[in-house]
């Protein structure tokens, strides 16, 4: 009887302990920014050109209703990001292009391009494209691009990473609250040396 | 420890009509024959209040405490008292396990297992309304602390996180020095058991053999046991107290309460042991064993806990009065003269009053007597928590905020659930484990009869 | 937290950029998020920030100018026009909860006609417009009517034109409130028809004969601001104000003594007061006063004193002290007005002449708007119905059905009428009779202007898209006309070729333009004054003389019955037409603290001489009807007299009105008084139905047992020091000088405690300070509150077992009141206090509440349990809990942001869910706002950059917010005022709240 008696329960013990460090690992990894795709900066490469047929199979993130390549906007063409997402710079939200700017240029280029056609359609239609949102925060988080983009002075990429590598945009960091606060707690304000970035509750939650 | 024993130990019970040690065995197994219609009458009714309450939780759960009789100031009620009722009735039971085992009095070894199942049954139920009461209960997990990619951690400041670690501790102390002392019987009974109760058994009696070593295992890890259980007697329920001792609503605000509230615990924990102990003993036919010898000491111990609770309600109002401060006088004024006036006096009628009675003999000795007083001191203690958190609350410092609660029937019918769950794991223990311990009772059988076993 | 109801997905549905937006990763990735850009940008909004746009509150005829905050092309709040001369920047509760009524569950999505089977049917505009044509074309040219509430702006003009090119004359104007007792005074004692202003803030000496002028009395948050000016206590001096009216009415409430003569005296007594100045006191009176004395001689104050039941010492003394400054006495309001209301205005006129103060404190500008109509019209025209000499009739703002005493018959008289036309916005009682409903814009979905006075143009202007399928009423009236061809096609061909109602108003400003003589082209001028919110100037005061030939009719005795019963106007719901936002209804009534119902106000003396307790049923019976409502008891009345407020008892009006309450118009007779309006006393009997309900109401207890939560001085106190020693609790035993140093330490070190790491830098500890003198209690910031910071409405039921939410709440305190001392009340708006030693900081088991660097009580709603642990150790009770989910449709019994009312939610305070304690954190949103913005610019914020909600619309400027620490804020400067004190300060929690005792000046010396 003794005999298994020990194995079992030891076993038990084994296997709670077991759990709780799994489960604690996991929690501490997920505190650091989650940086395993990061890429070269690739920004200044000039002669960047985008892939001309893409396995939108294999892509990550979400299919959008159209195929819209950020890395030959933003990519290949090397169009800031501020052109299509007029608002970073003066506004929590950054803004998502209205179908007239892309028909800016749309109006004249990229004739036989499925993709724009389907622009075209939906413009002349008057039917919003509803594109799928890839970066969600809470509605209990407060998050000003503005803030972060001009006195922060933050590279959209350190949070979207390489978009203008990506045909297709998936999400890019976790935007779990211990990846704010992993950045939040090495960062210093630009101005005031030595002044640590806030890390109080109420600063993001209210 | 058998070695301790001497044969003039202390009045046993088994001293006037002396069992054999085969039959106590016998007597004590014969409580868990198959059960009769009236168990299953019973049992099943209990089941039926149980399901009740439960549907009522989820009705909570699903809708929002809304359904529950709360209304501003009064944020904690029939919840946190019944938690505080629970905790308090569990005390008694380690007391008498733990406690009177460290002092040798004899006394207490046919009646210590049924408090010690009380017990731990008792903090099962207790551990519920703490999570009951959460307003997001989905997130009760958060009061924990373990390691997260928040990267928060719990506020150890709060009394409400000592609680979490009081009551878990306890119930985790407790469950083991239950089934720790059960070993020695579940391995008697295992060999008289058939079908899946040796199974049951198999398991729960850890492969016993009576081995002189395990023996010696088994009596050290008890005393250990005991050892580590007794100071929670006294640390769990003031880290209790402290949930009211440690804010500043006039009424919890008070150095009293840790003691105040051990004494309470321990004076309803062992009303509560009479009260399961008088049915219990009629139906098993117990009365060689737990005799009028066992309830007399039971009633001095609630004699005595009874008048430090009596003590501590004096001195409560004493010192509101004598500290002078207008809003704590106003408090206990409204204690005792306001619109909860009922509520109060019949606390202090029940738990105050009553139990002057047991300086009679005539009426320690009495059972019935005892019976319907330890009925009486269980709808006190349970009115004293209520008094103590309800009444508090609805009269604090802000005269325009004040304002009274009545609950609604999700409270009652949560508090009923919280009761029949108690009696579901107290029913099928009653029935699948010895209800009193086997081992020890043959402990305190004189010598003569043992040796006449042996022959 | 909560993945119902939250702003942002509606703005998605609205199609347009829900930027930096969604519902956490960890509460559900799954659910896909759709990103709906615009098509065309709209011009002056940027996504994620608010653009501002003037107009104007439409919600009483005071016309307050208004911002109206957008998001995303939605209007989400309403806050004052700096700018305006009527309102500098406040507005009252009702105008708070004015986007509650173009968010309205209940309004009519679209025109609708009457079926056969009675029932309302849709239909498309096209085909309503051609039956209006129809049926005009069909009718007699003087059959033609058009009720209309009071416009008093360019939509007037245009019924009016229109009205004539058809030959047609009736045009009547009805507003429940039109004070006719008033105009018939002017035009008696002075030869003006018209209301003169009132100057508040030059009165030193204010008596008001039963006046509501801060709560609905013709322009209450100016009133408001003249008040504060001039009975504010400003360094040892402060304004004198006594109240006349048999019952203490929220604005008497601010008074420093109340008179409550016999019901109907008041003029009476103003009388005896002129009597007195003539005789004795004519320093400052015209050269023509003496030729009063005459007129004035049957009113000695001992011949009167029997008859007002106020002894001649007390009519001497005010009267000593009227002539003596300069001063004001205000005629009755609505809620005073009785059979003799003539009598009390013409009577004020008096004495207001004789003490000099017309053409100081009561001026008269020229032209003043008609504007009002009155009671009588109604008469008329419902006789007319009677007589069946009305063809069609058009209803536009007005709703006689409910706001007219039942006997009168409006809607008897309406079913007579072969085709009625209403222009509604809800289904009110008076559409509900209708047989077409041609649904109006929201105020805030039309161009339009009003004129609250002379001199003032006010404009509206279209804020957003209509929420419905609704139409300008406006253009429904000129495109009709060009249908009709004719004349009427011809007034309006010419004069708004296609332009619509918009050329019209453009052609009336074209005409003001010219008045003004200003020379600029009229688009510039235009847009000024639309981004302005109108044109104003000051007039000059028209010199006005007393009336040689003054008729004092004597007043009438008080008929039988038991007691008089007072139906005055409900501060909250006005008339009635509050009754259908659900803000409004939940907002404590300021005096009995009751909401979502109606109450009978009875003297505690009263009710036990009738048995009668707190929520017993009684039935209120006059000649004229009877009403059932629950007793409230209340010391402020003359135990002869009961009180019903009115704007409940709605038969139709929407779900939040419909049902509720009762309506006291019932008790009313319908034949109007001499002065044409309805007499609002009546002589009733009560009886106990035997039935009981709980009321539900805000208060708790109404005396604050010596805990100094409400604290006053007097003038004459503060000369004599009485600020020197603080308050300290009685009888409480002097705290020893060592535990005090003792307790000086660690709040020390707690202080430092927060200085460290990140936090040494945070120099701000954000602050309130309340000047109780200035306050009225008239809980506009109560709402404000709730419109900035999403809080739930939990309605009738919940307010019972006290689950009210809202994160302030003006705390009402009645001192003395015994037999022989007077009643005094005081209000204290009581919120979050965010201590600087906060009890429900340690307490919280997961730090869901905690102290956050820059000195404020943080609650991270995601973070809360809901243990309510804080709630307990709160002192000050103001931490509010979720009882039920009132922020998803998931629970259609709680949820409380009905579409289309969830477009109200503000995107920048999340809502909060089920299980939650929630509470003000002063508007942090608006604080990190200001922060973000001061980041970014490069700077450091300045006192004035960050204003909560309830300061900003505070009509009388009571509230100031600002950084503790900055010793130049106003706050800081506030918080060292001698009258200075904390609630409960004893407790050591050192509040953020700072109160400035409320000063009374009981007369005499200052």
């Amino acid at each position: 009887m003794t005999r298994w008696v020990v194995p079992v329960t030891t076993g038990a013990a084994v296997v709670v302990v077991g759990a709780l460090t799994v489960f604690a690992a996991r929690g501490l990894r997920s505190q650091g920014p989650a940086s395993p795709k990061v890429q070269p900066d690739t920004v200044v490469d000039l002669t960047y050109e985008a892939p001309v047929d893409v396995d939108t199979v294999g892509l990550p993130g979400p299919r959008q209703p159209i195929f819209y390549r950020h890395d030959v906007h933003a990519g290949q063409y090397r169009m800031d990001c501020r052109y299509c997402h007029y608002n970073v710079e003066r506004s929590p939200s950054p803004g998502l292009p209205s179908l007239a700017s892309c028909m800016g240029c749309h109006l004249i280029v990229g004739s036989g391009n499925p993709e724009v056609q389907k622009l075209r359609d939906a413009v002349a239609a008057k039917q919003p494209v509803q594109w799928v949102e890839v970066h969600r925060l809470s509605q209990f988080v407060h998050f000003s691009h503005e803030r972060h983009v001009v006195a922060g002075e933050l590279n959209c990429k350190e949070c979207h990473g390489q978009v203008n590598r990506m045909p297709q945009v998936y999400q890019f960091a976790s935007l779990k609250m211990g990846w704010c606060i992993a950045c939040h707690k090495t960062k210093e304000y630009k101005d005031q040396p030595g002044r640590p970035v806030t890390t109080d509750c109420s600063a993001c939650h209210y | 420890m058998a070695t301790t024993m001497r044969p003039d130990a202390a009045p046993s019970p088994a001293h006037h009509h002396h069992p054999t040690y085969h039959e106590v065995t016998r007597d004590i197994a014969a409580t868990l024959g198959h059960p009769k219609r009236g168990y299953f009458i019973l049992f099943g009714f209990v089941l039926l209040v149980l399901a009740a309450g439960i549907v009522a939780l989820l009705y909570q759960i699903r809708r929002g405490l809304g359904v529950a009789g709360y209304s501003p100031p009064v944020m904690w009620a029939v919840y946190v008292t019944t938690f505080v009722f629970w905790v308090g009735i569990a005390h008694s039971g380690t007391l008498i396990s733990a406690i009177l085992y460290l002092f040798r009095s004899a006394w207490r070894t046919s009646v210590y297992r049924t408090a010690e199942a009380m017990t731990v049954f008792a903090v099962m139920t207790a551990g519920l309304f703490p999570l009951i009461h959460l307003g997001r209960l989905w997130y009760a997990y958060w009061l924990f602390p373990y390691p997260n990619q928040r990267g928060l951690w719990v506020n150890f400041k709060s009394p409400l996180v000592w609680d979490v670690f009081a009551v878990s501790t306890y119930f985790t102390v407790s469950t083991l020095f239950l089934i720790v002392g059960l070993i020695p019987d579940v391995a008697a009974i295992r060999d008289r058991a058939t079908g899946w109760r040796k199974k049951l058994y198999t398991i729960t009696a850890l492969g016993w053999r009576g081995a002189d070593y395990q023996w010696r295992h088994y009596v050290k890890a008890y005393l250990y046991l005991a050892a580590l259980a007794t100071p929670l007697v006294l640390s769990v329920h003031s880290v209790v107290s402290w949930d009211f001792a440690m804010s500043i609503v006039p009424g919890w605000h008070a150095t009293i309460f840790a003691p105040y509230f051990v004494a309470g615990a321990i004076y309803s924990g062992v009303a509560m042991v009479i009260t399961l102990m008088v049915p219990l003993r009629k139906v098993f036919r117990l009365e060689r064993y737990i005799t009028v010898v066992h309830f007399e000491n039971l009633s001095k111990l609630l004699l005595l806990t009874g008048m430090i609770v009596a003590y501590s309600y004096l001195v409560e109002y004493f010192i509101a009065w004598y500290g002078g401060n207008p809003i704590e006088r106003a408090t206990f004024w409204n204690r005792a003269f306001g619109d909860y006036w009922w509520a109060s006096w019949t606390m202090i009628l029940c738990n105050g009053a009553l139990p002057w009675l047991l300086w009679f003999r005539k009426i320690r000795r009495s059972i019935p007597a005892l019976f319907v007083l330890s009925l009486f001191v269980n709808l006190g203690m349970w009115f004293e928590r209520y008094v103590i958190i309800v009444v508090s609350l609805s009269h604090e410092y802000e005269p325009y905020a004040m304002g009274n609660y009545t609950p609604t029937w999700v409270d009652w019918t949560i508090l009923a659930g919280s009761f029949a769950w108690f009696f579901m794991w107290f029913l099928l223990f009653a029935k699948n484990f010895p209800t009193v311990s086997i081992t020890e009772v043959k402990e305190i059988i004189p010598w003569p009869r043992r040796r006449e076993v042996r022959a | 937290m909560t993945d119902g109801m939250n702003r942002r997905k509606f703005l998605k549905v609205l199609g347009v950029t829900g930027g930096g937006a969604a519902a956490m990763a960890g509460c559900s990735t799954e659910r896909v998020e759709k990103l709906i850009p615009y098509l065309v940008p709209l011009e002056d909004q940027i996504p994620g920030l608010a653009t501002y746009y003037a107009s104007t509150c439409r919600e009483c005829p005071a016309g307050c100018g208004v911002y109206l905050r957008v998001r995303e092309g939605r209007a989400v709040k309403v806050e004052g026009n700096p700018d305006h001369p009527v309102n500098r920047g406040r507005v009252c509760a009702r105008g708070q909860a004015s986007l509650q009524g173009t968010y309205n569950p209940d309004r009519i999505r679209g025109p609708m006609e009457r079926t056969l089977t009675g029932t309302f049917a849709p239909i498309t505009w096209e085909a309503a417009i051609t039956r209006v044509v129809e049926r005009l074309k069909g009718a007699p040219a003087g059959s033609l009517w058009f009720l209309t509430g009071n416009e008093g702006g360019s939509f007037d003009r245009l019924v009016r034109d229109w009205l004539s090119a058809l030959g047609s004359s009736h045009a009547v104007t009805f507003e429940p409130f039109a004070y006719e007792a008033l105009w018939q005074a002017n035009r008696a004692v002075f030869g003006i028809d018209a209301i003169p202003s009132y100057r508040l803030g030059d009165a030193e000496c204010l008596v008001s004969f039963g006046a509501d002028f801060l709560e609905t009395w013709l322009s209450p948050v100016e009133h408001a601001r003249g008040f504060a000016a001039a009975h504010g206590y400003h360094d040892g001096r402060m304004g004198r104000y006594v109240h006349v009216e048999p019952r203490l009415s929220m604005t008497a409430m601010s008074a420093d003594e109340w008179i409550a003569p016999v019901p109907g005296t008041e003029g009476v007594l103003a009388l005896a007061m002129a009597h007195v100045i003539v005789n004795h006191h004519l320093e400052r009176a015209p050269a023509d006063a003496v030729q009063l004395r005459g007129l004035l001689q049957p009113y000695e104050p001992d011949q009167v004193a029997g008859r007002t039941g106020v002894p001649a010492e007390t009519v001497h003394r005010l009267a000593a002290e009227f002539a003596a400054r300069p001063s004001l006495a205000l005629p009755g309001g609505a809620g005073t007005q009785h059979r003799d209301a003539q009598l009390t205005a013409v009577a004020v006129n008096l004495l207001n002449y004789v003490a000099g103060n017309v053409g100081r404190t009561v001026v008269f500008e020229p032209a003043a708007s008609g504007g009002n109509g009155s009671y009588v019209g109604v008469a008329d025209l419902v006789a007319a119905a009677r007589r069946n000499e009305i063809g069609v009739l058009f209803v536009h703002g007005a709703n006689p059905a409910y706001a007219t005493p039942p006997g009168l018959g409006v809607a008897e008289a309406l079913a007579a009428v072969p085709f009625k036309v209403s222009f509604a916005r809800c289904l009110d009682e008076t559409a509900a009779l209708a047989d077409l409903v041609l649904p109006d814009h929201d105020p805030y979905e039309q161009w339009n202007d009003y004129t609250p006075r002379a001199g003032v143009r006010s404009l509206l202007q279209p804020v957003m898209q209509p929420v419905f399928d609704t139409r300008q009423t406006g253009d429904v009236l000129i495109d009709v006309a060009r249908r009709m061809g004719g004349a009427l096609g011809a007034r309006f061909a010419g004069a708004a070729p296609e332009g619509g109602y918009k050329a019209y108003l453009q052609e009336r400003w074209g005409e003001l333009q010219r008045e003004l003589a200003d020379r600029r082209p009229f688009d510039e001028f235009w847009r000024e004054a639309v981004q302005r919110g109108g044109v104003w100037r000051d007039l000059p005061a028209s010199p006005v003389r007393v009336a040689r030939d003054i008729a004092l009719n004597p007043p009438t005795p008080t008929g039988g019955g038991r007691f008089t019963a007072i139906v005055y106007p409900s501060p909250t719901l006005y008339d009635g037409r509050g009754a259908n936002r659900p803000w409004l209804q939940e907002l404590p009534d300021p005096v009995t603290k009751v909401t979502w119902g109606t109450c009978v106000e009875l003297h505690p003396d009263t009710a036990s001489g009738l048995g009668l307790a707190e929520g017993d049923v009684v039935e209120v019976r006059s000649a004229a009807g009877a009403i059932e409502a629950p007793v409230y008891l209340y010391p402020g009345l003359r135990p002869d007299v009961v009180a019903v407020p009115l704007g409940q008892g709605h038969t139709a009006y929407g779900r939040y009105a419909d049902g509720r309450g009762a309506n006291a118009l019932r008790l009313l007779g319908p034949e109007p008084a001499a002065f044409g309006g309805v007499v609002r006393y009546a002589d009733v009997t009560v009886a106990a139905t035997g039935a009981h309900v709980v009321l539900a109401k805000t208060e708790g207890k109404n005396r604050q047992l010596d805990r100094g939560i409400a604290q006053a001085v007097t003038v004459a106190g503060i000369a004599a020091g009485a600020l020197e020693h603080k308050f300290h609790l009685p009888e409480a035993a002097p705290i020893p000088e060592r535990e005090e140093r003792i307790l000086d330490e660690v709040a020390r070190k707690q202080r430092e405690a927060t200085k460290y790491g990140p936090y040494a830098f945070e120099t701000s500890r954000w602050g309130l300070a309340i000047d109780l003198a200035k306050c009225t209690g008239c809980s506009a910031c109560v709402v404000a509150c709730s419109a900035e910071n999403n809080v739930p409405f939990v309605g009738e039921a919940q307010v019972a077992r006290r689950r009210e939410m809202q994160w302030i709440r003006i705390e009402r305190y009645f001192e003395g009141g015994g037999p022989g001392e007077p009643l005094e009340a005081r209000f204290v708006p009581m919120l979050c206090q965010q201590c600087g030693n906060a009890p429900c900081e340690p307490v919280c088991p997961v730090f869901a509440t905690y102290h956050t660097p820059d000195g404020l009580n943080g609650q991270a709603y995601n973070r809360c349990v809901g243990t309510r642990y804080c709630s307990n150790n709160c002192p000050y009770k103001v931490r509010y809990f979720n009882w039920y989910d009132q922020s998803t449709p998931d629970d259609p019994r709680t949820f409380a942001w009905e579409e289309p009312l969830h477009w109200l939610l503000n995107p920048d305070v999340t809502v909060r869910s089920k299980g939650v304690m929630e509470k003000c954190t002063f508007c942090v949103q608006r604080i990190r706002g200001a922060q973000n913005e001061a980041r970014v610019a490069g700077r450091d914020l300045a006192d004035g950059d960050v204003v909560t909600a309830c300061q900003q619309t505070c009509p009388a400027d009571a509230i100031v917010f600002g950084n503790l620490t900055d010793a130049g804020s106003r706050v800081a400067r506030l918080a060292a005022d001698p009258r200075r004190y904390r609630v409960l300060e004893s407790l050591n929690t050192q509040p953020a709240v700072t109160y400035l005792m409320k000063v009374r000046n009981l007369g005499g010396e200052a």
